[in-house]
């Protein structure tokens, strides 16, 4: 099949999927960062959202962190198995980083389900409508990536678009670089 | 053959991730760990700092930002200027509650009752609070907000602003106002002052009883019972 010429085409010398991917997280910092910074100058300013902010268990984000950080391993492992051309082990690496994501969702799905059941909901207060509003939009990019990942695993264990594991690594790893945030903002400062 | 000139664009930088990796770990348990000292500005460092560290790491080595053309780097820093362009220009209004010609009475309020109730939302912690009242026995029929209710707590968030610490009526909030919110000091104040018409104004504003509308409503905020609390720790300004 004939390829799109955008695709071997590159006037800033940058692959121009990569381009393209780095543009999106460029996009994503303004997205992400525009809600972090409203939850910290809410958060600065209110300094009652400290009582809310106890209940959330940091044992579970911090056990979710770990799975992020290890499925970041994992994905990197792919984009180096990549890049010596080998297609089944990053398939296998890409399919161990999917595993994190299912991980990371299930424990955050114990963690809302306790929280709504006892009445934290996301129409509570302040807190609790930028917690569900921040890590579900976390979350959100968590499912598309591993859904994404999962076509791009299915294509490199043929030992096909072996270029496109690393740019679903470099979107993977910026997910992860916004738990790292979230962790701290959301789960350690009570 | 295209994947192979596209990976002529690649770096082919490997740094020993595995390394990185553990470094990423035992980063996270200090920051687990800082807390439990329990000193504010520790927990600040280990908490935001450590992320600040972990994100760099992850940024740099796995997402190889550090090899990567400078254009690239430019243009995050873009979006990143941005985002603290916005907090700069946003976070003045929202985390302070009172300037030289404002008040947002919301948010006073939302910060004292987040400080009399906390976890007023919950509905387990409202069944504590239930259970705590019930052993009380006769205080069991009573509402759990009038039991916590602290009106000299209530009056330092929400009253002081404008009325001042002492309510010699010169908070803040004062210097913006004409006329100038009522000197509870002033002997000159309580003469024909009922509680009744106190509660009133506290409930329904200065303009319920012909005084100044600068004076607003709170009903929302308190009940007749709470009102009336707090008219009793504003008597104590009588000189």
């Amino acid at each position: 099949m004939q390829k799109p010429i955008a695709t071997t085409r590159s006037a800033t010398g940058i692959p121009t999927g990569r381009l393209a991917i780095w543009w999106v997280l460029a996009s994503e910092v303004v997205i992400f960062g525009g809600l972090l910074a409203s939850y910290l100058m809410f958060r600065l300013g209110h300094p009652e959202w400290g009582n809310a902010a106890a209940v959330t268990n940091t044992y579970l984000g911090a056990f979710n962190t770990f799975v992020l950080l290890s499925s970041s391993f994992t994905a990197v492992l792919a984009h180096q198995a990549a890049e010596n051309g080998d297609g089944k082990l990053a398939a296998k690496y890409l399919l161990m980083t999917i595993a994190g994501a299912v991980i990371f969702l299930v424990v955050k799905g114990f963690e809302w389900s306790y929280e709504i059941s006892h009445g934290y909901t996301i129409t509570s207060n302040g807190f609790w409508a930028f917690y569900y509003t921040a890590a579900g939009l976390h979350a959100a990019h968590v499912i598309a990536g591993a859904i994404i990942m999962a076509f791009i695993a299915a294509a490199a264990a043929k030992g096909r678009e072996l270029h496109r594991v690393e740019l679903i690594g470099i979107y993977w790893h910026f997910v992860d670089v916004v738990w790292i945030f979230l962790f701290p903002l959301l789960y350690i400062a009570k | 053959m295209s994947q192979h000139t596209e990976h002529k664009g690649g770096h082919g930088h490997h740094p020993d991730y595995k390394k990185i990796y553990f470094v990423l770990l035992g980063l996270l348990v200090v920051s687990i760990l800082g807390p439990e000292i329990g000193i504010v500005w520790v927990t600040l460092i280990t908490a935001f700092g450590i992320a600040l560290v972990k994100a760099n790491l992850v940024v740099q080595n796995f997402m190889h930002l550090r090899w990567e053309k400078r254009i690239m780097k430019w243009m995050l820093a873009t979006s990143v200027v941005l985002m603290f362009l916005f907090f700069a220009g946003t976070a003045p209004d929202v985390m302070k509650h009172e300037g030289h010609r404002w008040i947002n009475d919301s948010a006073l309020a939302a910060t004292a009752r987040g400080i009399e109730a906390p976890h007023h939302e919950g509905e387990a912690a409202a069944q504590e609070h239930a259970a705590g009242v019930a052993q009380d026995g006769a205080a069991a029929t009573e509402a759990p907000a009038e039991q916590a209710f602290d009106a000299k707590g209530a009056f330092g968030t929400v009253c002081a602003t404008c009325h001042g610490p002492t309510g010699a009526g010169n908070g803040p909030g004062a210097a913006a106002l004409n006329p100038k919110p009522a000197n509870f000091g002033d002997a000159a104040f309580w003469e024909g002052k009922t509680d009744e018409s106190l509660v009133k104004v506290i409930r329904e504003g200065g303009a319920s009883v012909g005084k100044s509308a600068l004076m607003p409503a709170w009903g929302g905020l308190y009940n007749e019972a709470q009102a009336k609390a707090l008219v009793a720790y504003i008597r104590t300004f009588k000189k």
